[in-house]
C-alpha cells in the first residue's frame, strides 16, 4: 500500500486582518484546499477520469449494451467493429460491456475497501493514540507484525478460508489494509492529543469521546482523506492480483484482472483483448494517484496562499 | 592580496545590493554590519560569486589578487572558492554535512584544490585542528559533526576554511548561533589565526559588539548599500550617519547611565521591492531635514578615512536634540 | 563512499533481537496458518482423489490427519525446529522443506534482479529529475514515474512480453526467440523488470523530493563554498544525505517486491516460492501452502532486517 507523510493542520477560520480597508476574504482551510486543488491540472485530470469511471459503473449496473456474460456474440477472437467497439474475446462476448462492468466491480471493491479499512483503522487508531496503555499496545505489536508478512499472502489465505465473491473480497483486503490506516490514525492522534485546543477542551471538562470526534478527528481528517484515496488504487490493484492467480471475483464477473489475464493468453493473436481492461485499469489507477497526490498538496500547510 | 568590490547586485528585479564599493589590504580585519536584509550576507555570497538562483551579480567586478571574480571560467572559480577566498556559516550544526567525518571535509577542502597533494592533504588535518585549539585532534578527526560540541563546529568550520591558506576569510555571523562564553573563544581564535597566518578576515555581524572586539575597519550597510565607513574605534567613537547612530545607542554598555526603556530603533528595515525615495533610512531617522525625502546622499568622506551617506551627520545634531531621541 | 564503519556490540544485539523475533513471527503467522486451515471442512482427498476407502484412510493416517488438530500441531512444531516441514498432500513423498529450499533460491534471484532495477533506475531518474527541476526533464521523469506506479506490474509484464518476445521475434524475422520462462541467464531481465519497475517509480519520486531538500540545505553551500565540483557536490553531500528518507522505505518496498513476485512469478511460469504458493493454494496442498507461508514470513523478516543493518552505513547518526 502507498505510504504517505502526514501532517497535521489547524481547523480554524483564518482571518488575515490588514491595515487599512482591503480586508481579504475570510476563507476556511478546505475552501482553501478546494481552490487549490481545482487548480492542479493533474488532479482535475484524475477527477475527471473518475468521474467517468463512476459514471460507466452506475450505468453498467443497470444496463450495458450486451450482457456480460452472454457469449458467442459473434467470431470470437475478433477486433473492434461498430457493432462491438472494442471486440469479442475469446468467448465472443462483448469487450465494451465487459469493460463497463468491470468498472463497476473495480469502483466497488477499491472503494469498499478503502471506506471499510478506513474505518476500522480510524476506530482503531484514534483508540490506540489517545488511551494508550493496552489498546495500543495490542495494536501497534499488530501494526510491526503486519510489517514481516506480505499482505497478499494474507488475503490469498483469507480468500480460500472465507470464499469468493465480491464482498469477501472486499473483506480480505480490508483486513490487509487497515493497519495502515491505523498507523496513520495513531500517529496523527498522539501529536494532536498533545495540543494546547485538546487541553483547553479537557479543562473545561468535555468527554473523551466529545474531544476525539470533535477536536481530534477533525484536524486529523486531511491526511485521513488523502490515505483512504490512495487506498482506492491499491485496491482495485490487489483486486487485479486475485483475479490474476484465479481468486478474484468468481466468474463470470468481468473483473479486470480476470478479463487480463484471460486475454492475456491470446496475446499474440488477438491483443485487443487484453489490452482493453490493461488501459481501464491503469486509467483508473492513474487517476486516482493524481487525485491522492492533488489532495496532498491542496491539504499541506507549507503551500498554502 | 588585494580586493576590491563594486556590484550591482540584482535578485530579479530587487537590488539586493547596490552599488558597494570597498578595498581591503593583505591582513587587514573589515566588518560589515547591518540588520537582515540590509544585504551584507549577500555581499559575501557575492565576493565568492555564489548568489543564489535567481539572483546574479548585474555589474561591476570584483578584483581578488588582480582577478576579476565575475568573469572568471567556472574552472578558475572551482580553484578560487576555498582556495583564494574561503567562507564560513552562521550555524555550524547545519553548515557541516552530517554523514562524513570531520577529519574527511577537512582533507577534502585541500584534496579539490592543487595547493597540497594527497599526502600532504592528508597530513595538514591534525594540525590545521590543533591550530584552531580543537582538544584531542587524532581522535576528533574521525568522528562526524553531531558528536562535536557547537563551538568546536565552529572551529572545524574555520579549520575547513583555512586549509588552503586563503588570502581572504568571510566569517558570516559565525558566533551567533553559539552561546556568549564560546562567541567571545571564537572571536579570540580569529583574532590570533588574523596575526599568526596573516589572512584577511571580513566579519559579518548584526552584533556591534562582536565586530568592535575584532575588526579594524567597519562598513554598515542599510538597504544594500553602505552608509558609512571608516576605522571601528573612530566610527563607534563618533557616528556620523545616523542608524550608525541609533545602532550604537541600542546597545546597552555598562558605563552608560541607565534608561528606563530599551532603546531600539523604530519601523521596520524596508522592503527592497518598494523603497522610499531620497535617502533610505529616511522614514525611521529622527534627525531628517526635507531633502532626504527626495535626493539620496552620496558616499562622502566626512573625516579622515571616515564617510558617511547623510546629508545632516550627527555632528551637526545638537546634543539635546540626541538626548531627546534617547 | 561509504566511510568504514566499525560493527559494534550494540549492532550485534539488535541483529540478535531482530532474528529472535522474526522467528518467532514466522512461527506465529504459520501457526495461524495452520490452525486455519485445519478448521476447513472436508479433508483433502475426499474430492480429489476419489480414493478407495481403505487407500482414503491409509492416506489420513500417513499424515497423520486422523488425529486430532492440537495433536497435529504439536508434531508439527517438533518438525519445524528441526527444520522438516513435511510431506506434500498432493505429491506423496515430496519433502517439502529440500522443495522449497530451491524455489527460494529462484525467487530471492529474482527479487535481487529487481531490486537492482528499482534502486538503479529509480534513483537515477529521481536524481536528474531534481538536478534539472522544472525543466522538461523534470516533467517528463515525474510523469513517467507516476504512470510507472499506477500501471499494475503485471500490465508491465504483458507490454514487455510484447516487446520482447513477440517484438524481437517480428522484427528480427524468427532469429531472436526468447521463450519465457527460467534458467537461462537471458530470462532474468525481463521479469525483473516487470517487477521492478513500479517500486523505481516509487523511488524515482521519493529521491526527487528528497534531494530538491538537501540541495537547499547549508551544508551543501558550504560544499559549494569550498569550491568542490558539481559532481562532488551532487553525489557526495547531496546525495547521500538524500538517501537516508529513501532507505527507510526500502523496507516495505522489498516487501512489496516480494509480494508482487507471486504474481510475475506466476505470468513468467518461473518456479519459484510464488508460483508454489498459488500452485499449492489451488490445489489444496495445505502442508506446501503452510511451508511456503513459513519461509515467506522468515524472507520478509530477513529482508527488512538486512534493510536496518544497512541504515547506519547511511546516516553515522544511528547506531543500535
Amino acid at each position: 500500500m502507498a505510504t504517505v507523510v502526514p501532517t497535521t493542520l489547524e481547523v480554524a477560520e483564518e482571518l488575515q486582518i490588514v491595515g487599512g480597508d482591503q480586508l481579504p476574504e475570510q476563507v476556511t482551510l478546505w475552501q482553501d484546499a478546494w481552490r487549490r486543488l481545482t487548480r492542479n491540472r493533474m488532479a482535475v485530470i484524475g477527477m475527471v477520469i473518475i468521474g467517468f469511471f463512476l459514471v460507466t459503473a452506475v450505468v453498467s449496473f443497470v444496463w450495458t449494451p450486451y450482457d456480460t456474460w452472454r457469449q458467442a456474440l459473434g467470431i470470437t477472437y475478433s477486433g473492434p467493429s461498430l457493432a462491438h467497439p472494442l471486440g469479442l474475446d475469446d468467448y465472443g462476448r462483448d469487450i465494451l460491456s465487459r469493460v463497463m462492468g468491470g468498472a463497476g466491480i473495480a469502483l466497488s471493491v477499491g472503494v469498499g475497501a478503502s471506506l471499510v479499512a478506513s474505518a476500522i483503522g480510524i476506530i482503531l487508531g484514534l483508540l490506540a493514540g489517545f488511551y494508550r496503555g493496552k489498546v495500543d499496545v495490542l495494536i501497534s505489536l499488530l501494526i510491526n507484525i503486519s510489517y514481516g508478512v506480505p499482505d497478499l499472502l494474507i488475503a490469498l489465505i483469507l480468500v480460500v478460508l472465507i470464499g469468493r465473491g465480491i464482498q469477501n473480497i472486499i473483506l480480505a483486503i480490508s483486513i490487509t489494509a487497515w493497519l495502515g490506516m491505523a498507523r496513520l490514525v495513531r500517529g496523527q492522534t498522539l501529536a494532536l492529543r498533545e495540543r494546547e485546543f485538546v487541553e483547553a477542551a479537557r479543562s473545561i471538562g468535555t468527554k473523551n469521546l466529545k474531544i476525539l470526534s470533535r477536536h481530534i478527528l477533525p484536524n486529523a481528517l486531511g491526511p485521513i482523506v488523502v490515505q483512504a484515496t490512495y487506498l482506492v488504487p491499491a485496491a482495485i490493484i490487489f483486486e487485479a492480483f486475485l483475479s490474476l492467480l484465479g481468486l478474484g471475483v468468481p466468474p463470470p464477473a468481468p473483473s479486470w484482472g480476470r478479463m487480463a489475464v484471460e486475454g492475456y493468453k491470446a496475446i499474440q493473436i488477438a491483443p485487443h483483448i487484453v489490452l482493453a481492461p490493461c488501459v481501464a485499469l491503469s486509467l483508473t489507477v492513474l487517476a486516482f494517484n493524481w487525485l491522492g497526490d492533488g489532495l496532498r498538496d491542496a491539504i499541506d500547510p507549507r503551500m498554502r496562499r | 592580496m588585494n580586493l576590491t568590490t563594486e556590484f550591482g547586485n540584482a535578485a530579479g528585479t530587487v537590488r539586493a545590493v547596490d552599488g558597494i564599493s570597498f578595498e581591503m589590504d593583505p591582513g587587514e580585519t573589515l566588518g560589515i554590519v547591518g540588520e537582515s536584509g540590509s544585504g551584507k550576507s549577500m555581499t559575501a555570497l557575492s565576493i565568492l560569486n555564489l548568489v543564489p538562483e535567481p539572483g546574479r551579480i548585474s555589474g561591476g567586478q570584483i578584483l581578488v589578487n588582480n582577478q576579476d571574480v565575475v568573469s572568471m571560467t567556472s574552472s578558475e572559480l572551482l580553484e578560487y572558492r576555498g582556495g583564494d577566498v574561503a567562507m564560513i556559516f552562521q550555524d555550524p550544526m547545519t553548515s557541516l554535512n552530517p554523514v562524513l567525518r570531520v577529519g574527511f571535509q577537512i582533507e577534502e577542502a585541500m584534496r579539490a584544490h592543487s595547493r597540497f597533494d594527497k599526502r600532504q592533504a592528508k597530513e595538514r588535518v591534525i594540525p590545521l585542528l590543533q591550530r584552531v585549539r580543537i582538544p584531542s585532534p587524532q581522535q576528533r578527526a574521525k568522528d562526524y559533526p553531531h558528536q562535536f560540541s557547537g563551538g568546536m563546529r565552529q572551529r572545524a568550520m574555520i579549520a575547513m576554511g583555512l586549509a588552503n591558506e586563503p588570502s581572504l576569510l568571510i566569517a558570516d555571523e559565525p558566533t551567533t548561533a553559539l552561546d556568549v562564553t564560546v562567541q567571545a573563544q571564537i572571536l579570540e581564535l580569529l583574532k590570533d589565526l588574523n596575526r599568526e597566518l596573516g589572512t584577511a578576515i571580513i566579519l559579518i555581524s548584526h552584533n556591534v559588539a562582536v565586530i568592535s572586539s575584532l575588526c579594524t575597519r567597519v562598513m554598515v550597510m542599510y538597504a544594500g548599500r553602505v552608509v558609512e565607513s571608516g576605522p571601528t574605534r573612530q566610527v563607534f567613537d563618533h557616528p556620523e550617519h545616523p542608524y550608525t547612530w541609533s545602532l550604537l545607542r541600542s546597545v546597552p554598555r555598562v558605563d552608560e547611565r541607565r534608561h528606563e526603556r530599551l532603546i531600539s530603533i523604530e519601523g521596520m528595515p524596508p522592503d527592497l521591492s518598494r523603497l522610499p525615495s531620497g535617502c533610505k533610512f529616511h522614514p525611521r531617522c529622527h534627525f531628517k531635514v526635507d531633502r532626504c525625502s527626495h535626493e539620496e546622499p552620496p558616499l562622502a568622506e566626512v573625516a579622515a578615512e571616515q564617510e558617511a551617506r547623510c546629508w545632516v551627520l550627527m555632528r551637526n545634531v545638537s546634543s539635546q536634540a540626541q538626548a531627546l531621541k534617547t | 563512499m561509504f566511510p568504514r564503519r566499525e560493527v559494534t556490540r550494540g549492532t550485534l544485539v539488535y541483529a540478535f533481537q531482530r532474528l529472535v523475533l522474526i522467528t518467532f513471527t514466522a512461527v506465529v503467522v504459520s501457526s495461524i496458518v495452520f490452525i486455519g486451515v485445519h478448521q476447513l471442512p472436508g479433508n483433502a482427498f475426499a474430492s480429489e482423489h476419489r480414493a478407495t476407502a481403505g487407500t482414503e484412510a491409509a492416506l489420513l493416517h500417513h499424515y497423520h490427519l486422523d488425529l486430532p488438530w492440537p495433536q497435529q500441531y504439536v508434531l508439527w512444531l517438533e518438525g519445524l525446529a528441526h527444520g522438516d516441514l513435511g510431506e506434500s498432500l498432493v505429491n506423496l513423498g515430496t519433502q517439502i522443506t529440500p522443495l522449497l529450499l530451491r524455489e527460494v533460491k529462484v525467487s530471492v534471484t529474482l527479487g535481487l534482479a529487481a531490486v537492482l532495477v528499482t534502486i538503479g533506475v529509480g534513483m537515477s531518474l529521481g536524481v536528474l529529475a531534481a538536478i534539472r527541476q522544472n525543466t522538461w526533464v523534470d516533467y517528463t521523469a515525474s510523469t513517467a514515474a507516476v504512470i510507472g506506479y499506477s500501471v499494475p506490474s503485471f500490465v508491465w509484464a504483458f507490454l514487455l512480453i510484447l516487446l520482447t518476445v513477440s517484438g524481437f521475434y517480428a522484427w528480427t524475422g524468427g532469429a531472436i526467440y526468447e521463450d519465457i520462462g527460467w534458467g537461462k541467464i537471458e530470462q532474468i531481465p525481463v521479469p525483473a523488470l516487470a517487477l521492478g519497475l513500479p517500486y523505481a517509480a516509487i523511488v524515482a519520486r521519493l529521491t526527487r523530493a528528497s534531494m530538491l531538500e538537501v540541495i537547499r540545505q547549508d551544508y551543501v553551500r558550504t560544499a559549494w563554498a569550498k569550491g568542490l565540483s558539481a559532481r562532488v557536490v551532487i553525489l557526495r553531500h547531496a546525495l547521500r544525505n538524500a538517501l537516508i528518507p529513501v532507505a527507510t522505505i526500502l523496507g516495505p518496498l522489498v516487501t512489496g517486491i516480494i509480494t508482487g513476485s507471486v504474481v510475475i512469478e506466476y505470468l513468467f511460469g518461473i518456479p519459484g516460492l510464488g508460483q508454489e504458493f498459488v500452485t499449492s493454494i489451488l490445489s489444496r496442498d495445505y502442508n506446501i501452502v503452510i511451508g511456503v507461508f513459513t519461509f515467506y514470513a522468515a524472507l520478509v523478516g530477513l529482508a527488512n532486517l538486512t534493510v536496518d543493518l544497512l541504515y547506519p552505513l547511511l546516516d553515522p547518526r544511528i547506531r543500535y
